[in-house]
């Protein structure tokens, strides 16, 4: 074994070096990528407002400075990793749009998930010279630093798909995104349509201690309380809005609980995860067991045309059109709604294949 | 008087220790079935327990690389991000067939333990500094490889290595258990494994005794990478989809916990393979075991922790034995 060592470990390094100079000739083959890369927006996709009610806020009560956004310099933060289909359509769309108005620059941060990240990458934009910000931000506490930094130049932030614990009009401008509870409550009407209101339930929770889990499972939970007396909750346990915890833990279940006939998960990679476990369990999804749940991205509506799926709600990330839109009136004058919430729209057997390029 | 009293009685005292700390695993997966044959719904069928151990494999075979980095008194936090690069590696390469994109994936993972065995056996770098760098640095390069995003793929040869069977018994688990069974004959048959052993029991004697401690440490780090690569492919091929941002997190600790109450001490110079099994197989029947019962996310978390310290608990007795 002594002398074997060094030509396995020569052989080894050789490997190592021809395997740095394959990366050149990749061959992806029958592999599909991630959908939500596209550039072109398709159409009917834009986000369109559902509620703007509640009070306002103009440029004079915020107290910012007037630019033509023509000539300016905008800051986009993005909160998460760039590998779920949600946040590449979000930033997509910001770029995109921003390219569409001619905004004169556009610098994009993204804090990699980690919250001191989204505070320096914030103040560094605010330092090269952004007059504008549009933020995700990755939690709803925790960016005070980075919102007072703006507000101390009077720069104008509109916050987008999740809601900060802050004043607005004060500490930002408004808030643009999604009700989630809502989503949740849509996602049990479909549920409770396509079971006819009587089913067996295992809930795929997102991560826990998480607002939008919170939100989605309280919404559902109470729609199938009010609606439905038929349909039970047999568990619910959490998959970390990913695939591989979806799929693992919906083995689990499925092994424990036969009977179960219908599957809520809180986002569309664990309900893929369910999917592929439902699978595995020799039973056939869409049909034995029906799947919903909540985000809108292409894997997930295409499964629906393909009659492996039941519903997706979605959770729309084309904020580009809105979040400027937004942006240009405040700066014309114009009042903005301080809590601007959009209109999801929802993807079931009847509408996804005349939909599905709508899908992120 | 007192010496024959305290004679007789130390080694009753020891002698249950011994055998918490030898064959606790054992008891406490027979506890478990036991539980579960009694309070849990359709536990006792096959379907259930091809689930479970297809579930096992990936944690399994970090695990045994684990124990032989353990066996060197080393730690390799990396394995989880050379999952994560092993997979983004597979998208890429898929179209010149399953076998060829898993050698470059597998090629791709003995980088990082080639970087991590450089640091710690040439630079003598500690092997949780250095692991711990690459571990981050590693899902970086993953994430750049991946171009950041989810791929799916969808190659039939590949998907038979999560899905396909062999008389009713997976591919995944087929390949883990021979992968055992060869961990088994390095550790136990080879001088490699014999070197391996001596390393961790003193570094400073086996350099003085002139086994080539660089050479090895090296070696082992480079097998703990490809056998955690491996774990990457499979777990591709069984989720369908190189998911580098979320493949492998924390199964570092997955890993650890399994080969530490598989009775191999942090402090190295032993290393059990059967054990690091049964531990790897503990962890799953316990969290099988809590989501079959619908406990919440945080009553789980709290009780895997307990098992955790536990395990390590019986493993310092061991440590003050020795």
């Amino acid at each position: 074994m002594n002398l074997h060592a060094t030509p396995i470990l020569k052989s080894l390094a050789c490997a190592a070096v021809l395997g740095f100079a394959l990366t050149g000739c990749t061959n992806t083959g029958t592999t599909t990528g991630g959908s939500g890369g596209g550039s072109e927006t398709p159409e009917g996709t834009q986000q369109s407002v559902a509620s703007a009610e509640g009070p306002t806020c103009s440029i004079e009560d915020y107290g910012a400075e007037k630019i033509d956004l023509k000539d300016a310099v905008v800051g986009f933060s993005q909160s998460e990793k760039e590998d779920n289909p949600f946040r590449i359509a979000e930033t997509q769309s910001i770029k995109d749009e921003a390219e569409k108005l001619g905004v004169k620059k556009l610098i994009t941060t993204n804090a990699q998930s980690t919250l001191s990240k989204q505070i320096s990458d914030i103040q560094d934009m605010i330092s090269q010279g952004a007059q504008a910000l549009i933020v995700a931000p990755l939690n709803s506490d925790g960016l005070e630093p980075a919102l007072q930094a703006a507000r101390d130049k009077n720069i104008p932030v509109i916050t987008i798909d999740r809601k900060v614990n802050a004043t607005a009009c004060e500490d930002y401008v408004t808030f643009l995104g999604s009700n989630f509870v809502e989503q949740g409550k849509r996602a049990a009407d479909q549920l409770i349509e396509g079971t006819g209101g009587e089913a067996k339930v295992a809930i795929l929770l997102g991560s826990s201690g998480n607002a939008v889990t919170t939100d989605r499972t309280k919404g559902f939970k109470d729609q199938v309380a009010a609606e439905a007396p038929g349909i039970e909750i047999v568990a619910e346990q959490t998959g970390d809005f990913a695939r591989d915890k979806g799929q693992s833990v919906t083995e689990q279940l499925l092994q424990a609980n036969p009977d179960i006939t219908a599957i809520y998960a809180e986002n569309d990679e664990m309900g893929l995860g369910a999917q592929a476990a439902i699978v595995a369990a020799g039973k056939t999804p869409g049909e034995d067991i029906q799947i919903y749940s909540i985000d809108g991205t292409r894997n997930a509506v295409e499964q629906i045309t393909a009659g492996s799926y039941n519903g997706v709600i979605e959770s729309n990330p084309r904020f580009g059109p809105l979040a400027f839109q937004t942006l240009v009136d405040f700066m014309d004058g114009k009042p903005v709604g301080q809590d601007i919430i959009i209109a999801d729209s929802e993807y079931d057997p009847s509408n996804a294949a005349e939909r599905v390029n709508s899908a992120y | 008087m007192s010496t024959v009293t305290s004679a007789v009685r130390l080694p009753q005292k020891g002698s249950a220790l011994v055998f918490l700390q030898r064959y606790g695993v054992y008891l406490a997966i027979a506890l478990l079935l036991l539980f579960n044959l009694f309070f849990t719904p359709n536990f006792m069928t096959i379907d259930n327990f091809r689930v479970q151990f297809i579930q096992v494999v990936p944690v399994l075979i970090v695990a045994l690389g684990m124990a032989l980095v353990i066996g060197t008194e080393g730690i390799d936090l990396s394995v989880g991000a050379v999952m994560a690069l092993s997979a983004a590696v597979i998208p890429l390469y898929i179209g010149y067939g399953p076998l060829p994109a898993a050698i470059l994936a597998v090629l791709a993972g003995c980088l990082i333990g080639l970087a991590n065995g450089t640091m710690i056996a040439l630079i003598g770098v500690q092997p949780i500094v250095a692991t711990l760098s690459l571990m981050v640095a590693g899902r970086g390069i993953a994430l750049l490889v991946a171009d950041e995003q989810l791929k799916s793929v969808i190659d039939p040869g590949f998907l038979a290595l999560g899905r396909g069977t062999i008389a009713g018994v997976p591919y995944s688990v087929l390949l883990a258990l021979i992968l055992v069974g060869l961990v088994a004959v390095l550790v136990n048959r080879t001088t490699f494994g014999k070197q391996l052993v001596s390393i961790g029991g003193s570094r400073r004697a086996a350099e003085l005794a002139g086994l080539p401690v660089k050479r090895v440490l090296i070696t082992i780090y480079i097998l703990a990478a490809a056998l955690a690569s491996i774990a990457g492919i499979i777990q591709t091929a069984r989720l369908s989809a190189s998911v580098p941002s979320t493949v492998g997190n924390l199964i570092e600790l997955s890993a650890i916990t399994a080969v530490v109450i598989g009775g191999t001490p942090l402090s190295g110079g032993q290393v059990k393979v059967l054990g690091t099994v049964a531990g790897a197989l503990l962890l799953q029947l316990i969290a099988a075991s809590l989501i079959k019962h619908n406990v919440p996310d945080a009553y789980s978390q709290i009780t895997q922790a307990v098992i955790i310290l536990l395990a390590v608990y019986l493993q310092r007795g061991k440590a003050v034995l020795k």
